[in-house]
């Protein structure tokens, strides 16, 4: 997998989820929440930074290796 | 024949009996007709073969049941026979040897036969599907460059997704060069590392001009494709083979652009939704950290509160700031302000950081102030023996209750006789 597979974003964006779950449901001392907001924040910059990434464009191909459309044998 | 005076006179079999010699030597042809009437009977199968005329036929039953692709009412079929006349009744009949469905009957025939093979393959089956990707870094797109087809899904994607990445391999759609060339604009999309899904889509049509995307190798080369692919091939109530090999199928170029890209302001949303939840997570915690101190120190706590109003006021103004941000959010729709708000969000992350940082060492702080070190210096906690509260005035004694004695190497049971302020 690498730095932007689309595995990476949906991976980060799930543990962010989990930290802010953790972090709302209470009840996490004060040092675990520090230890989770960073890393939150750490998650939320990856999705950020992947999102930043991305710009419109669109690139045209042809199917490399088209051969003509073959003639019709004409009359003579 | 007999004369009867000037007339000749011929009996009925005579008549028949002429016809059939001139019927004789009609060969065995192939017809092209509809099917219609269709019924068996004592071993045979009886149907009129038509089109603006009709003739009855028959065919063996056994022959007609073993058929890969039996005619129904209504089919276009090449038969292949020969025309019997049976002179008693004066009656035609073709005697039908072969049959085979022709025109589209024939394609549906050939569909059919095609996907009993894909499917006893196991390549329709549910479970290969593949989940398509949240956010792929680029978009291949198979269709013809001049249809409507690319046009709608360009449309419905960048509307949804406007910094959306696409790579489109222009291809025939219809006719004999068409499959070929979509197997090979899936190839080549394959090697692009970055196509982390792939549409391959056209118009509606007849079924004949759908054909390419029923042919087998198109079905294979959907299958082995590296990306999920979303296949939206033909109208609504069209279902080609490459729809159901394709690991989603949808029914319009539409739908399939919003399927392979996330709707950009609700992901925008969605983050900021979640980095207000750190936020608040962290302040509650703050909170809740401040609360048990206060319990345990009063002073302490006021020491601490002086520390961490800052902090809290850094956290609680990137909180307001927040807020309006995702209502603004909600209400627009262009996307050329995204400067703006990236100045914004990345400042409330600074923020949001530096309050973490001064938390950190807040925590530190109530760690070094704990009890323990007081305790050390000569004073002593006073707990309600039954709730371990601390108590903290002396109001909160009564006479004859007990209590127990914290210090800095243990603890002692005491009984109050006496309570004066």
């Amino acid at each position: 997998m690498t730095q932007d597979d689309p595995a990476t974003f949906e991976q980060a964006l799930a543990s962010l989820d989990q930290v802010v779950a953790r972090l709302e449901g209470g009840e996490v001392g004060l040092e675990e929440a520090v230890t989770l907001f960073e890393e939150g924040q750490r998650h939320l910059r990856a999705c950020r930074e992947r999102l930043a990434v991305a710009q419109r464009r669109i690139e045209e191909l042809t199917a490399q290796g088209q051969p003509a459309v073959p003639q019709e044998p004409g009359p003579f | 024949m007999k004369r009867v005076g000037s007339r000749r006179v011929w009996s009925v079999r005579d008549v028949t009996g002429a016809l059939a010699r001139r019927l004789e030597d009609i060969p065995s042809l192939w017809v092209e007709a509809e099917v219609h009437n269709l019924r068996g009977q004592r071993g045979q199968v009886y149907f009129t073969l038509r089109d603006e005329h009709q003739v009855d036929a028959s065919m063996n039953a056994v022959v007609f049941d073993r058929l890969p692709a039996p005619p129904r009412d209504g089919s276009l079929v090449h038969a292949y026979g020969r025309v019997e006349f049976w002179a008693e009744r004066t009656q035609l009949r073709m005697r039908v040897e072969r049959i085979e469905l022709a025109g589209e009957g024939l394609l549906v025939a050939q569909m059919e036969a095609l996907r009993a093979v894909l499917d006893r393959e196991g390549l329709l089956a549910e479970g290969r599907k593949r989940r398509l990707p949240l956010l792929p870094r680029r978009v291949g797109l198979v269709t013809s460059a001049t249809g409507a087809a690319r046009d709608d899904v360009l449309r419905n994607l960048w509307e949804r997704f406007p910094d959306g990445d696409v790579v489109l391999v222009d291809v025939p759609v219809q006719g004999d060069a068409a499959a070929p060339a979509i197997v090979r604009a899936l190839r080549r999309l394959a090697e692009i590392p970055d196509v982390d899904v792939v549409i391959v889509t056209r118009g509606g049509g007849a079924l004949e001009d759908l054909m390419a995307f029923n042919s087998e190798e198109v079905c294979r080369a959907v299958a082995a494709c590296r990306a999920p692919v979303v296949s939206a091939v033909g109208h609504e109530r069209d279902v080609t083979l490459c729809d159901l090999v394709a690991d989603l199928r949808v029914s319009t170029p539409t739908a399939a652009a919003r399927a392979v890209v996330p709707d950009a302001r609700e992901l925008a949303g969605r983050l900021e939704a979640l980095e207000l939840g750190l936020i608040r997570g962290l302040v509650r915690a703050r909170g809740q950290a401040e609360a048990r101190l206060e319990q345990r120190s009063p002073g302490l706590a006021a020491a601490l509160r002086a520390v961490g109003t800052r902090a809290e006021s850094r956290v609680a103004t990137a909180g307001d700031r927040l807020a309006p941000a995702l209502a603004r959010h909600a209400e627009r729709a262009a996307a050329g302000v995204h400067g703006h708000e990236d100045r914004m969000r990345r400042a409330v992350a600074v923020h949001a950081r530096e309050a973490g940082v001064r938390l950190s060492a807040a925590a530190a702080m109530l760690d070094a102030l704990g009890p323990q070190r007081t305790l050390a210096r000569g004073y002593a906690i006073v707990r309600d023996a039954a709730t371990t509260r601390p108590l903290v005035d002396a109001a909160a004694l009564t006479a004859g209750g007990d209590v127990t004695i914290q210090m800095r190497d243990g603890s002692a049971q005491a009984r109050i006789t006496e309570v004066q302020g």
